[in-house]
């Protein structure tokens, strides 16, 4: 959140000209501490709305923002039919691997193997990644990173607010409750976008700014 | 075929009649039973008929399908029943070298059995084809030789024309789209389906910004994202796609965000008769989404209230900031129907709308008299806008006084709302209000005109046409509650509205109801008012 609050100081953004559209999960109790128009909508459906609002206003800001369970499981289709219209939003998906809010049960992206409420087990899918179904579905702007480095998360969703075109930025913040296994996590950043994206497929510990497209025309 | 049948229907309106065309096909693109239905009058209100005066089919096995649909042949040598092929109407598409131009030659041959002039539908072929020559000749050929033809039927003597007037010709879906664009409608997220097609494809030929969105769900949410953001904003869609709708629904009566739903019924349940008609949604529409908020649905029964209705939609929910259900069906968007057009000229286009600006210690949600609290746009000032509970300023809030604050609020918007209906007297009343000895006959929605047709011929029913289902009008259950007999006709398996007027009138009303995916044909609708 601070982050997300840095950026938007960082690109002169006023809060009456930034939307920030939260989905339904831990992530959206943000909507109470960020001065902003901020709209609690539906979960899984933040991206939809905010295309919405964008559409009827292309001079505001627009931000969807929710979890992994709100963006990548719910309400996935949408993501991937915002990345192949090129929408000129930016989601920040907030992944913590579960669904927290609801008392910890596995969601798409959760790790195989890992126990959780409604896998006891252990989850038996391979999770489904945000940042490989962006690149997939035509995604121009395409980034990860890891929430306790708040200074490079700040920089990437600067970036990510001012490209023209669909943006998706995936932040890593597992689950103090529920994921606290998950909590250390190791990744390598990337200091510069590779230039195809299918090298990145399948490669879940690369942080930073992973792909970037020519952006739109104004 | 349907253009076919339009082509007729206008010619006949440049004759001076009112026409109606009903159309029936299946659910895929091409072939199978697919045809129209044109009555033509010179009086106003015209319901579908079972019986028909002339027949015109094309192949063997559609003829026979439809010739027991003939009326009663009174003279010897009289023929009524055609076939194409027979008659050499498929010959000369053939000579033309163009099948497509089948109908129009078939058109040609209706109108000299029929008995009028050529020269009426050649104006009308030359509207519709101006500016494509080549095409615009081989009809006109083909509506010559079909002409030609027609001598074959021998002239049946419908030629008295009721001298010329300006009748205009619309769908219902046309009318609507004529009240969406003067309502200033700025943003539609239309997903296709049946019967509500045409809407997309005359809104994006339009000013207004229309979005094709990956499923229902999503084109709800983006209505609501765009009508937030300050334009008028709409989603059209049949009952399936609805379903996928309701949670936006819900989120639009509690965040207070206006938005139009354009409900088009076909029958159901699930896929159901996916071309055909229904009034089956009713109750879904009034009772859709979980907790409770107010919404208003209205369902214009003629193409004067598809335009007004179509328009005062976006006044309504931008009055109120609440959803309005425009609910009409597969019978009344995809038919065509005639007026005159001096009664559909509908007021001036609705201006832009403004948010409230310079607004300090702006609450979005404030406790006001109405329940209505002044709206701003992102853009004028940073404020929240909720689908949780909130408090006046927009914060979520679980608290127990807010909650029942909030809930009064939200449900005092509609308590003024009044009219939503349309009376008509027997008869026997003379214009001078409600005989009520006299039987009344209730309908919604779609119905009305067909009602009015059977009225023409029977004069001593008394007749409410409810155009505003939701809020169910106060006075309307004033003028029931008087009646002596009320018989309620829909189109529906149970009798929706029957329930409706019981529950609020406390009158038991007698049900006239069809659910076969067809509306009330004349002879049907005589019958079981009659019996």
């Amino acid at each position: 959140m601070t982050a997300v609050k840095n950026a938007l100081f960082k690109a002169k953004i006023e809060p009456k000209d930034a939307v920030v559209v939260y989905d339904i999960g831990c992530s959206a109790n943000a909507i109470n501490f960020l001065n902003v128009c901020g709209v609690a909508a539906l979960h899984g459906r933040s991206i939809p709305f905010s295309v919405g609002v964008k559409m009827a206003n292309p001079n505001l800001t627009v931000i969807a923002q929710g979890g992994e369970g709100g963006v990548v499981t719910e309400g996935a289709n949408h993501l991937i039919h915002a990345a192949q219209r090129n929408d000129d939003i930016t989601v920040l998906i907030n992944n913590n691997f579960v669904f927290g809010l609801t008392t910890g049960q596995a969601s798409a992206a959760t790790p195989k193997g890992l126990k959780t409420r409604s896998t006891p087990e252990g989850n038996p899918f391979e999770p489904l990644s945000a940042v490989d179904l962006a690149l997939v579905s035509g995604a121009g702007f395409v980034a990860r990173t890891y929430v306790f480095n708040v200074e490079r998360t700040a920089d990437i969703i600067y970036q990510a607010i001012c490209y023209k075109g669909f943006s998706l930025v995936e932040i890593i913040q597992p689950c103090v409750v529920w994921t606290k296994e998950l909590v250390k996590q190791e990744g390598i950043w990337v200091e510069k976008p590779v230039g195809n994206y299918k090298e990145l497929l399948g490669k879940n510990n690369v942080w930073g700014i992973l792909y970037k497209k020519q952006q739109l025309k104004n | 075929m349907m253009s076919a049948g339009e082509t007729l229907s206008k010619a006949l309106n440049r004759l001076g009649f009112y026409t109606l065309m009903y159309p029936e096909y299946p659910s895929r693109i091409r072939g199978g039973d697919n045809h129209v239905l044109v009555v033509f009058s010179k009086e106003k209100h015209l319901a579908p008929v079972e019986k028909i005066d002339l027949l015109l089919a094309f192949g063997k096995e559609n003829y026979e399908r439809h010739l027991g649909e003939i009326r009663e042949i009174r003279e010897i040598g009289e023929r009524k029943g055609f076939e194409a092929g027979e008659i050499g109407i498929t010959k000369i598409a053939e000579e033309l070298g163009n099948p497509l131009v089948a109908n129009t030659a078939g058109l040609g041959f209706i109108f000299k059995v029929l008995g009028f002039e050529h020269q009426m539908l050649e104006e009308q072929i030359k509207e519709e084809f101006s500016g494509k020559e080549e095409i615009l000749k081989l009809n006109l050929e083909a509506a010559r030789r079909g002409y030609e033809v027609g001598e074959v039927g021998g002239v049946r003597g419908f030629g008295e024309v009721g001298g010329r007037r300006e009748v205009v010709n619309y769908s219902g879906n046309e009318a609507m789209v004529e009240g969406i664009l003067k309502a200033g409608c700025g943003f539609a997220a239309i997903y296709p389906m049946t019967p509500i097609n045409s809407i997309l494809t005359m809104l994006s030929r339009s000013k207004v910004t229309v979005f094709r969105p990956e499923d229902e769900i999503a084109g709800m949410l983006a209505a609501l994202g765009a009508s937030y953001a300050g334009k008028r904003a709409m989603v059209a869609t049949s009952g399936g796609g609805f379903s996928l709708m309701v949670e936006g629904l819900g989120m639009a009566g509690m965040a207070e965000i206006p938005i139009v739903c354009i409900v088009g019924q076909r029958t159901g349940p699930s896929t159901g008769m996916a071309t055909f008609s229904s009034q089956a949604d009713l109750n879904f529409v009034i009772n859709a989404g979980q907790g409770e908020f107010p919404r208003i649905v209205l369902a214009p029964g003629d193409i004067g209230e598809c335009q007004r209705l179509g328009k005062e939609a976006f006044y309504l929910a931008e009055k109120y900031q609440d959803p309005v259900i425009l609910l009409t069906d597969k019978y009344l968007a995809e038919s065509r129907f005639s007026e005159d057009e001096r009664e559909l000229r509908i007021s001036e286009e609705q201006e832009g709308q403004e948010g409230q600006v310079g607004l300090e210690n702006y609450e979005r949600y404030r406790f006001t008299e109405s329940g209505v609290s002044p709206r701003a746009f992102p853009g004028q000032t940073a404020f929240l806008t909720n689908s949780y509970e909130h408090d006046e300023r927009g914060f979520s809030c679980e608290e127990a006084e807010n909650r029942r604050k909030m809930m009064e609020k939200r449900g005092r918007k509609l308590v003024g709302l009044s009219g939503g209906f349309e009376p008509h007297f027997a008869k026997a009343s003379r214009g001078k209000g409600f005989d009520f000895n006299l039987p009344m006959l209730v309908g919604w929605g779609s119905t009305k005109e067909i009602i009015l047709d059977f009225l023409k011929g029977y004069p001593d029913y008394n007749f409410l046409h409810i155009w505003r289902p939701w809020p169910f009008p106060k006075e309307a259950v004033e003028i029931l509650k008087k009646s002596k007999k009320i018989v309620v006709i829909e189109g529906n398996y149970s009798g929706q509205m029957a329930d409706i007027i019981e529950r609020f009138t406390f009158r038991k009303v007698k049900r006239v109801l069809r659910d076969d995916g067809r509306p009330f044909f004349k002879e049907e609708l005589e019958d079981k008012l009659l019996r």
